[in-house]
């Protein structure tokens, strides 16, 4: 690595940055920092030494080159919803990019549009909704989080089930390199020969350098759409029924998980959805696509649902009850916060066939410990989200929040899993990347990072391990903006 | 050698036994010591799966041939997770079998036969008339484990469908026809089987593309397949001699019957057997050169136009992705083929049409090869990169 110096970031780079944005656009006193300090986990501070916010492409490189030629270090920024701390920049400058708004061309009959960076995820769903097209991608933070952000963490979101995550939508992007050289990497207008690079980049959580545009692919408005609420009396139950509709073949938009806890809190909230109390845990399936044939897969979803012993299934009647169950589960985190003054949430994957076993050994871990875990999750995809309310007050709670956390890693890793399905490894999930990957697989990737940023300037020390660090806690003002 | 044995609370899994995996393993590290030996000796190798398709890529002049086809056999497969680990030198038949016991398939069909390696189908990025459904082998492989051009024994990805952790190694593998690694497991998505899968041919006149095309950006679904295909491709394969969309549908029997209806306004569709399918992969002869053209869907009929102005050329489309595929011999003109804004990737060529297709551009493929086979022993040349 080289030298993260701050030293380097003195008042001269501040002035000669300000020439590039203005020099309202260019903050380094230590209170205009503080909302920088943070991302989606505002408990973990990081203060970068400057931040500066080009409002164009031109001034994006012009920045990201005076960087380059004083040998700086630099964080890119999206909307800072990230939830593995990896937006932080720690003494180094942070380049946000939430100024680059446009949407820099639709084609409707090709279904693409060309976005900078800085567009927010559910702005272009709407500037496409009258074509009856949509952005597929739909993390819960869709209504804050930029496409830039989206692409240097492979956002997922709910109705990846069926439409894939970020890199599946991904077709073209025009990159300033940390060099500062600008690259054009995949062909939106056809097959590119040789390296897949827009594969490479995406999910490359802002160590490869900075995205100007990208060319993304819109997918059609299903025609139809269907919503079922499941409930079951045991979890195993619930996750033996979601196995079995995986297997039928019909691929769900959405399978989404909530247990009791996670209900209650929902239930207690101003988001109630009507999600039934005493049950110890929800399904909300989502199909959709051709009218023609879609009753057939809800019946048979229902169907398998009473198989596995669901007490009851309830069918949204109109967009208004979706749009209510849907609410329920997208605002679920911000529900948790009438539980305790902190949450961890956390992101694993394990085989759908181990989802039983594993939320037994994930109760078991609570319980061994003293804490409440809360799931809510992409059961489909076998993506979990173990949550845990505490108050970080409270130090020995928070150190048995800290040993449930480690375990429960640990625990998806033992059933064939990973450390993280959709939030990336940021700093969050570094102490755990040891886990699932050799050395020599994490030399590969630093070889890779070291094709686009020999000098290791862009997002120094997070994704792939240099130093541990510790867990990160969302705060109740976090969570309110969720 | 696979067997099937009960695993707690799990449905059924497929392993290797435990005497087959030790054996297996020697392979896998002979395959490591072949290409640490190789990269200390700057010796180049030629990688090799099965030995289908060794014609194809550019001229990759190695002293030896590093064989990838014996790593084989299913390491892994819970049917329930619709997920396969395999060893790369397995076939997509042994994949096509184990699966179909079970109901389940890998919705992946490149051109040629199911002889071919996983691993050499992955290193090439290879996929047939599927794609316009279940996509390319970017979005049906979930994590790869490869032997650098140095030796090291790299994973990327996992076995589980979803999976952010580490940068994506598996992506930069898919499609690197063997110049960075030599793919040793890959992990793949699987679907199950629809209930109804039905394939009909509709005979459409030569400006019939761009109605297809258009058809199937209104239409709500989406087909398994659509390759039209010109009158010489048709008739190869028994089908009227006239340009013809090959149709493919699949899912419950009320949708299959509801989408087959939409094509009607193309003309009448005619059923054929799936077999069709087969017979379509497996058209191109011995020695033929051939490339794929592509471009934005709505220029696909203009594409198209260009490729069957050409004598004696077999050409489909698949009209959804914009790519038009042209099957001739070494008399192909490529530089006439190239007119036109389309992008171009040759897959089979002879020595003399390679000539006139560039390499790859911009600094960073070359600083890739650099990274990841500094000795540049891997299959030297196949891609254009620079080394």
């Amino acid at each position: 690595m080289t030298t993260a110096v701050i030293s380097q970031i003195d008042q001269s780079l501040a002035d000669r940055l300000a020439e590039i944005v203005g020099a309202r656009r260019v903050l380094y006193r230590p209170s205009e920092l503080l909302t920088y300090s943070s991302d989606g986990l505002p408990s973990y501070h990081k203060q970068p030494a400057l931040a500066v916010f080009p409002g164009t492409r031109d001034e994006v490189v012009a920045v990201v080159r005076e960087l380059a030629a004083r040998d700086v270090p630099f964080v890119p920024r999206g909307a800072g919803t990230g939830l593995s701390g990896g937006a932080l920049a720690d003494g180094v400058v942070l380049i946000g990019l939430n100024r680059l708004t446009r949407i820099l061309s639709i084609d409707v009959e090709n279904q693409l549009a060309v976005v900078e960076p800085g567009v927010v995820n559910v702005a272009l769903t709407r500037a496409v909704a009258q074509h009856g097209l949509h952005y597929a991608p739909d993390p819960s933070s869709q209504a804050a989080c930029t496409i830039g952000g989206n692409i240097a963490e492979n956002a997922g979101g709910p109705h990846c089930l069926k439409y894939g995550v970020t890199t599946n939508h991904v077709l073209a992007l025009t990159v300033v390199l940390p060099s500062g050289d600008v690259v054009t990497l995949g062909n939106a207008a056809g097959e590119q020969p040789g390296y897949d690079l827009v594969g490479a980049f995406v999910g490359s959580e802002g160590c490869f350098g900075i995205a100007l545009d990208a060319t993304v692919r819109l997918s059609k408005n299903p025609e139809a759409v269907r919503t079922l609420l499941a409930d079951f009396m045991s979890l195993e139950a619930a996750a033996r029924a979601v196995s079995a509709i995986i297997a039928t073949g019909i691929v769900p938009a959405a399978l989404e998980m909530i247990d009791q806890p996670t209900i209650q809190a929902v239930e207690a909230s101003i988001y109630a959805a009507g999600y039934p109390t005493d049950a110890a845990a929800a399904l909300l399936i989502e199909v959709d696509g051709a009218l023609a044939g879609i009753e057939r897969d809800v019946d048979a979803i229902e169907a398998i649902c009473r198989a596995n012993e669901a007490r009851s299934v309830r069918i949204a009647r109109n967009e208004a009850e979706r749009t209510k169950l849907w609410q329920g589960r997208k605002k679920a985190f911000g529900a948790m916060g009438r539980l305790a003054p902190h949450l961890v949430i956390q992101d694993a994957v394990v085989p759908r066939t181990r989802l039983p076993q594993v939320l037994e050994e994930i109760d078991r871990i609570g319980r061994a410990n003293g804490v409440r875990i809360c799931n809510v999750f992409h059961a489909g995809d076998g993506n979990l989200h173990p949550n845990i309310p505490y108050d970080a007050a409270n130090a020995d709670e928070t150190r048995r929040v800290h040993v449930a956390m480690k375990e429960i890693m640990g625990a998806c890793v033992a059933a064939g899993g990973t450390i993280t399905g959709e939030h990336g490894v940021g700093i969050d999930k570094l102490p755990y990347m040891d886990l699932v990957f050799s050395e020599d697989s994490l030399a590969a990737m630093c070889s890779l990072r070291d094709v686009f940023d020999p000098d290791r300037r862009a997002n120094p020390g997070k994704a792939i391990p240099i130093h541990s660090c510790r867990e990160w806690y969302l705060s109740p003002a976090a969570r309110a903006s969720l | 050698m696979p067997g099937v044995v009960p695993v707690a609370g799990r449905a059924s899994v497929v392993v290797t036994d435990a005497a087959d995996s030790s054996a297996l393993n020697r392979v896998r590290e002979s395959i490591r010591d072949a290409i640490r030996d190789a990269s200390a000796a700057g010796r180049p190798l030629r990688l090799c799966g099965r030995g289908a398709w060794m014609d194809a890529g550019r001229p990759a002049p190695a002293s030896d041939l590093l064989e990838l086809g014996g790593y084989t056999g299913i390491v892994e497969y819970v049917p329930g997770d619709l997920t396969i680990t395999v060893r790369g030198g397995t076939t997509l038949g042994e994949i096509r079998d184990a699966t179909a016991a079970h109901d389940q398939w890998l919705p992946l069909d490149p051109f040629g036969d199911d002889d071919g390696s996983i691993g050499a189908t992955v290193a090439t990025a290879s996929s047939g008339p599927l794609a316009t459904f279940f996509g390319t082998p970017r979005d049906l492989v979930l994590g790869l484990e490869f032997v650098s051009g140095t030796g090291a024994i790299a994973r990327g990805g996992g076995r589980v469908v979803k999976n952010v952790a580490g940068f994506d190694l598996t992506r930069l593998m898919i499609g690197s026809w063997g110049t960075l690694g030599a793919i040793t497991e890959a992990t793949l998505r699987l679907y199950a089987r629809p209930e109804a899968d039905a394939s009909f041919a509709i005979g459409i006149d030569g400006g019939g593309v761009e109605r297809v095309r258009a058809l199937m950006r209104q239409v709500p679904f989406k087909t398994y397949a659509c390759e039209i295909l010109n009158a010489a491709l048709a008739a190869r394969i028994g089908l009227p001699a006239a340009t013809t969309a090959l149709v493919r549908l699949g899912g419950n029997h009320e949708a299959v019957a509801t989408q087959r209806q939409a094509f009607a306004e193309l003309g009448t569709p005619v059923d054929v057997d799936s077999a069709i399918w087969k017979k379509l992969r497996g058209v191109e002869p011995e020695g033929a050169s051939v490339v794929r053209l592509s471009d934005l869907p709505t220029a696909v009929a203009a594409v198209w136009a260009a490729a069957a102005r050409v004598p004696n050329v077999l050409v489909h489309a698949s009209p959804a992705r914009g790519v038009v595929r042209v099957i001739g011999d070494a008399s192909l003109d490529i530089a006439a083929l190239r007119d036109g804004q389309c992008a171009m990737v040759a897959e089979r060529l002879s020595a003399a049409q390679w000539e006139q297709v560039p390499g790859l551009e911009g600094a960073l493929p070359s600083r890739i090869k650099r990274a990841f086979d500094p000795r540049n022993v891997l299959n030297p040349g196949i891609l254009g990169v620079e080394a």
